[in-house]
């Protein structure tokens, strides 16, 4: 064999050296990063980087999408590191633990200049709860706003001459529907799904129950609008119109509602959008109403749907800190707000921005009752959370799992569940 | 190395050349395996605050989980995954394997074929078993004419992730097993036949002595990827299914305890606990390997 010349050797050396430096910046521009977890999301945040970048040419902004599952095992082992994306989405789940550890830059006074009453002026109390910490203080600037909302199919109800969803149904109403649907057609009714979010809390909200306690140092699982919520949504698997738990462990709600197997489910308003996406065959069957309400709520009217939403957040100590803050100042304009609404994907959290959310439905073609979704934010109850959530979430489910599958007795298992949210609460406000 | 043995400058220089050579390797170990494992074991004394902030709590974890019930289960999982999945699956690809030597049309084809798991994702692979085992639409009920919740009847999910894992490890256990048949020489067949040994009796004389080095080693690597079982799991049963306690491992505890609950601490006790099962088992072997395995060739 030849001898590689030495040369040559150093030359490829010296290459592969240069190709390391090659992820600095070398176009003397400021290169950020932006997370992300929602792929049908990545084009409105393209769009409102666009627009930052078009005032602010030194600026690079990339938008990363990764997986939500990955991306909080990632971010988490990022501010452990201190190597956080310079500009992230925070959620609700994740918002308390990671202000707690004071990794998120505060941003309170990040409108002072423009006005000291910003977030006030302009978004709702659960838009600006969702983005502070137990401190009361905005760690991240609001991007968007949901609601879950009834998701039923058009033709069944007409197939089995029930009447649509509207605002003054209540689950008597919604029972007798599934019944009906399910004597004429043989498909399920409405699809009870053993989850949080877009499951019982609606239902327990509407009773007049709550998940934790408004100081959120409790549980609600004892109080008397819990149980009946509980009760009657665990019920409901037990009609011959809804699938038990098994079932949808191997099939979703939302894949059953699209094959046609059953005629109503809950879902969130951020996902109608790739729904309409994902099955073009069925545009135009469905339409979504708002929820059922509690007919004889212990308290309340009767109404509720859990409302969440997201922030744009930085790290409290990043290397460019001060533009990324800069970058989401943006983000939480009115400008910025009416682009990031105008892709269908998220109704912005900015008031008055949501109108490009429904012209984006409009425009595509794709009919859907979404006024329902402003009635709604109207009741809305902001989605529940404490910072020992991560320690009890799976725990309660476990506990759930064995309620349905009749391994445990109902009482016993809520009595566990409260028992497990007061233990673990208590836990972590003895750490703090 | 002897202190007393005087090495030359030639017999230093040439040691001091093995040790830059094994250093890669060496560094490697080190830094990748032998330091996060003594980093596992001091967290598993620690409750995990929150972002690498840790509080030593000393034995309090494996009380702690001493005292759950889903993980003594989920120990006894793991252990009937191994039960279910280690002998079959040893016994099947020793067939394969065995079937692949032989003369037969096609041998390359057929190679490949048993092979093709091992290169799928596993993702993809669950994805596909998730439908044959659909209680409603798979394709397995259809076939059977029965109606079994392969994966959410607590009963049974166990065999059904059995079965995946059999199936995809079979192609390259064989393909080991492949390599230590062809090693022994055609001789000793021709000499038992013309002795009139019969096929079975030389499978038991020749064959099984002579492949159960390759055997043994094919069986501690398989035990121990199946006391580690995770992935499968993970994608076969979702933390929503009501079934997913009846087959919960000791690696999926872990990971909803680690990286759902947040709880660091309590996930490394389970992970230690899972290296003395592991390291248990593999003495038990290399105790019971002096009965059957065979080093004289």
């Amino acid at each position: 064999m030849k001898r590689f010349p030495r040369a040559a050797a150093v030359a490829l050396a010296i290459t592969l050296l240069l190709s390391l430096c090659g992820c600095g910046a070398a176009d003397g521009k400021t290169h950020l990063t932006f997370q992300i977890w929602d792929v049908y999301q990545r084009d409105s945040m393209v769009a409102i980087c666009d627009a930052y970048t078009a005032k602010n040419p030194d600026v690079v902004i990339e938008v990363q999408v990764t997986s939500w599952n990955e991306y909080w095992t990632k971010l988490e082992a990022a501010a452990e590191s201190n190597t956080m994306p310079d500009i992230f989405w925070m959620h609700t789940n994740q918002i308390l633990y990671y202000t707690e550890f004071g990794m998120l830059a505060d941003v309170t006074n990040l409108y002072d200049d423009v006005d000291p009453q910003y977030y006030e002026k302009h978004f709702s109390d659960i838009s600006r709860g969702n983005a502070q910490g137990s401190d009361g203080r905005m760690y991240g600037v609001p991007k968007d706003k949901d609601n879950i909302v009834l998701c039923y199919n058009k033709e069944m109800f007409d197939a089995a001459g029930v009447a649509y969803p509207d605002e003054n149904w209540t689950w008597d109403d919604m029972v007798d529907a599934s019944q009906r649907v399910y004597d004429t057609l043989g498909k399920y009714g409405f699809m009870a799904y053993n989850d949080d979010q877009c499951g019982y809390w609606n239902f327990v909200y509407q009773a007049g129950g709550c998940i934790l306690t408004e100081d959120k140092t409790q549980g609600g699982f004892d109080q008397e609008g819990t149980r009946k919520a509980m009760e009657f949504y665990i019920g409901i698997q037990d009609q011959p119109w809804c699938p038990d738990q098994t079932y949808f462990a191997e099939t979703t709600p939302q894949t059953a509602f699209f094959s046609e197997a059953g005629c109503m489910y809950l879902e969130g308003n951020w996902n109608l959008w790739a729904m309409q996406e994902n099955f073009p065959e069925m545009r135009g069957k469905w339409d979504i109403a708002p929820l059922p309400k509690c007919p004889d709520p212990v308290q309340g009217d009767g109404r509720a749907t859990i409302s969440n939403g997201l922030c744009y957040s930085t790290a409290a100590h990043g290397k460019t800190r001060d533009i990324a803050l800069d970058v989401i100042k943006f983000f939480g304009t009115e400008e910025a707000q009416l682009i990031a609404s105008g892709f269908g994907a998220a109704v912005s959290a900015y008031d008055g921005t949501e109108q490009p959310y429904f012209d984006a439905f409009a425009n595509a073609g794709y009919d859907l009752d979404l006024e329902i979704l402003n009635d709604q934010f109207e009741y809305g109850v902001q989605s529940v959370n404490n910072s020992a959530r991560p320690k009890w979430k799976a725990p309660v489910l476990d506990e759930l799992n064995k309620v349905y599958n009749g391994q445990q007795s109902f009482d016993a298992g809520m009595d566990n569940i409260q028992n497990i949210i007061n233990t673990e609460t208590a836990k972590k406000l003895a750490d703090e | 190395m002897n202190k007393g043995l005087k090495l030359s400058a030639a017999a230093k220089r040439e040691q001091n050349w093995a040790y830059i050579m094994v250093a890669p390797t060496i560094i490697g170990l080190v830094a990748l395996n032998l330091w996060p494992f003594v980093q596992t074991l001091y967290t598993s004394f620690c409750e995990h605050l929150g972002f690498g902030h840790y509080k030593f709590v000393g034995l309090q974890n494996y009380i702690d989980i001493f005292q759950r019930p889903e993980f003594w289960r989920a120990t006894w999982n793991t252990i009937y995954f191994c039960i279910l999945t280690v002998p079959l699956g040893l016994f099947l690809s020793l067939l394969v394997a065995m079937l692949l030597n032989a003369k037969i049309k096609g041998k390359g084809a057929f190679r490949t074929i048993f092979f093709l798991p091992m290169v799928c994702a596993p993702a993809a692979v669950t994805m596909v078993w998730r439908w044959i085992f659909n209680g409603d639409y798979g394709i397995l009920n259809q076939v059977l004419g029965t109606r079994i919740g392969w994966i959410t009847d607590p009963n049974v999910v166990m065999i059904a992730c059995a079965v995946v894992a059999i199936w995809s490890n079979i192609g390259y256990d064989a393909v080991l097993l492949l390599a230590g048949l062809q090693n022994i020489s055609k001789s000793y067949y021709e000499a038992a036949s013309i002795d009139g040994a019969s096929k079975v009796t030389q499978f038991f004389h020749i064959t099984l002595p002579m492949v159960s080095p390759t055997l043994f080693v094919v069986m501690i690597m398989r035990l121990m990827a199946s006391v580690k079982v995770y992935d499968l799991i993970y994608m076969m049963v979702e933390d929503t299914n009501p079934a997913v306690t009846s087959v919960q491992s000791l690696m999926y505890l872990f990971y909803r305890e680690s990286f759902v609950a947040g709880s660091r601490g309590s996930g490394s006790a389970i992970v230690i606990w899972t290296v003395l099962l592991i390291g248990a088992v593999t003495v038990i072997q290399f105790i019971g390997q002096k009965k059957w395995v065979n080093y004289d060739v």
